[in-house]
């Protein structure tokens, strides 16, 4: 069995020999494992916004492999404080852990936060550059074959446009400019899904969507005002990705508890829902209720298990996500976010090994 | 005069800030928390009754919503915008003495943690429920949380974080504060904090929304 074919399997609810598999790691971690694996160094960021390779993929037996795109892939741009194209400003904070100091990039300035205007005439950078997808099409013909390819445009809608105004103003703009909302909801979703098609032209397999909509216990906005806001433009989007190439699956990632919207994310043509937190999400209640008409991607806890658990915890884990996402298959397995500095490296192999993965370290 | 404060109560639960906000959509066109607020102060309401009887309330009805998961994030931003621009109005009355408030309080994310929308939530329910808020901001290192607590020795202290990598700085900020400031009561907070982890480093408390911690607050300033 390739590896294209038992992703296939899985998202088709078919039994595999063993669960397919996917990560991504923060720059840090993945630089450990490079070591691990006895790799030369290289920078590297978790959302393949340029060709790198996928040498570590492939070592730790991914099954998909992925290439991003869009306002997202501006997370661990440069290792100094910079500007993105769409002009938010960015910082470098770093922080420790017991493996050494790790760096994220933090959104220091909303270039759009106090001025209504300037949000009204916002206009996005253009989708079409052809240069934005030269990594697509080259993970397509190298590794298309064998593996299973993501596009993966993450920030598709929400994120981009909050990145622009800020959190906390965006969401009162839902009550106080929804004209404004809107605007920005469209100049944001457009890009995107243009650029979606543009990858699905290309020859991804699936266009994994993305936009952080759940808070721990319950949705971050009042379900109705996603009914409002955001369940027309992502139904648009996904329809348009079906229409372009019937095949193609459409996974959607919103991090938190998302209980309210899994009915309208399956009634608008969702396939696959990332990354299942188990923290915020019981995944025998996922299976049993929407199991036969959605798969499930994710569910290896970064926010607990991987980081704090014992070998032991991690196996138990892997075997409840396979007895419940994984029940009759439709489950893609994944750490639930880019894998953290702070993960044990015994953790993050001893999860590959209940997950049946060769350990193809060098002895 | 009860009446009054029962429809400041109400603007601020609503998220109603003022005359020309069109939200919510059934008292377009009405007065909203800033306006009664002033009709208030016109008609001889005691300031802190206002505080206390109006405005305050409003802000405990929401939380309390919030906590069983009946209002949403922006709802709590709204009711906290009705809440900000009315209470601009009493802040004169503050600084001479006829407005008491119940504490202090100092809160922040901590140190390579710049998520800030639970501790921005957790700031307006605190300050919403009488207490002033000193707020440090996100990425907060423990010389900040030090210097704060040496201007506002009887504060009591928030710590925020998203992420499993920055929590782990709660430890050294919490024993930083115990080992200078062995009264100062510590609260912690955020998405991969729990109650084990706030008894492990030595903080106070640990609650998992703003609605408790308000209530502890209540209790332990009473």
């Amino acid at each position: 069995m390739t590896h294209k074919e038992r992703v296939l399997r899985a998202l088709n609810h078919e039994e595999t020999d063993r669960p397919p598999f996917q990560a991504t790691f923060t720059p840090e971690f993945a630089d450990r494992l490079r070591r691990e694996f006895h790799l030369p160094e290289q920078r590297t960021e978790p959302h393949h916004r340029t060709w790198y390779g996928y040498d570590l993929e492939i070592l730790t037996g991914q099954d998909a492999l992925q290439a991003g795109g869009g306002w997202v892939t501006n997370y661990y741009l440069k290792p100094e404080n910079y500007t993105d194209e769409w002009g938010v400003e960015w910082k470098i904070d770093p922080y420790e852990t017991p493996f050494g100091t790790g760096h994220y990039t933090n959104i220091a300035r909303n270039p759009l936060r106090d001025d209504d205007d300037l949000a009204m005439a916002y206009k996005a950078p253009d989708p079409l550059r052809p240069e934005l997808y030269r990594h697509v099409e080259r993970l397509v013909r190298e590794y298309g074959q064998e593996y299973y390819i993501i596009g993966r445009v993450h920030g598709t809608l929400f994120e981009t446009a909050w990145a622009l105004r800020g959190l906390d103003t965006f969401m009162t703009d839902f009550y106080i400019n929804p004209d404004l909302v809107c605007h920005l909801l469209d100049e944001t979703g457009n890009y995107h899904r243009r650029m979606c098609l543009e990858m699905v032209k290309r020859g991804v397999d699936m266009i994994w969507l993305g936009d952080d909509m759940g808070a721990q216990q319950s949705l971050l906005i009042d379900p109705d005002l996603w009914r409002e806001f955001f369940k027309p433009r992502m139904a648009a989007i996904i329809a348009d990705i079906k229409k372009a190439n019937p095949a193609v699956k459409v996974a959607y990632h919103t991090d938190g508890c998302n209980y309210d919207i899994i009915p309208d994310l399956i009634e608008i043509g969702l396939d696959v829902l990332n990354p299942v937190q188990t923290e915020c999400m019981d995944p025998a209640v996922l299976e049993d209720k929407y199991g036969d008409r959605l798969c499930f991607f994710g569910g290896i806890a970064v926010q607990s298990t991987l980081p704090y658990g014992t070998p032991d915890e991690i196996r138990r884990e892997i075997d409840w996500l396979k007895g419940t996402l994984g029940r009759g298959g439709g489950w893609l397995s994944a750490p639930t976010h880019h894998v953290q500095l702070d993960t044990p490296m015994e953790n993050f192999f001893t999860m590959l090994d209940a997950l049946g993965i060769e350990d193809k370290r060098p002895r | 005069m009860e009446e009054l404060l029962d429809k400041i109560a109400h603007c601020v639960e609503v998220g109603k800030i003022n005359l020309k906000t069109p939200f919510p959509p059934a008292m377009k066109g009405q007065p909203g928390a800033e306006e009664l607020t002033l009709q208030a102060l016109k008609e001889g309401i005691a300031p802190a009754e206002i505080l206390t009887q109006g405005l305050i309330k409003g802000m405990e009805k929401i939380g309390v919503k919030f906590k069983n998961n009946q209002v949403f994030v922006p709802q709590v931003l709204m009711s906290a915008k009705a809440m900000g621009t009315a209470i601009k109005h009493l802040k004169p009355y503050f600084s001479d003495g006829s407005v008491a408030m119940k504490g202090q309080f100092i809160i922040g994310t901590v140190e390579g943690d710049l998520h800030d929308i639970g501790k921005n939530l957790v700031a307006m329910m605190v300050e919403g429920n009488g207490y002033e808020v000193i707020d440090l901001g996100v990425d907060v290192n423990t010389e900040k949380f030090l210097e704060a607590i040496k201007q506002h020795p009887d504060a009591y202290v928030g710590m925020s974080a998203l992420l499993t990598t920055t929590m782990t700085n709660m430890e050294q900020i919490n024993s930083a504060i115990k080992a200078a400031y062995p009264g100062v009561v510590t609260f912690i907070g955020g998405a991969p904090v729990t109650a084990e982890f706030a008894q492990k480093i030595g903080a106070d408390y640990y609650t998992d929304g703003p609605q408790e911690l308000v209530e502890i607050l209540n209790r332990i300033s009473a």
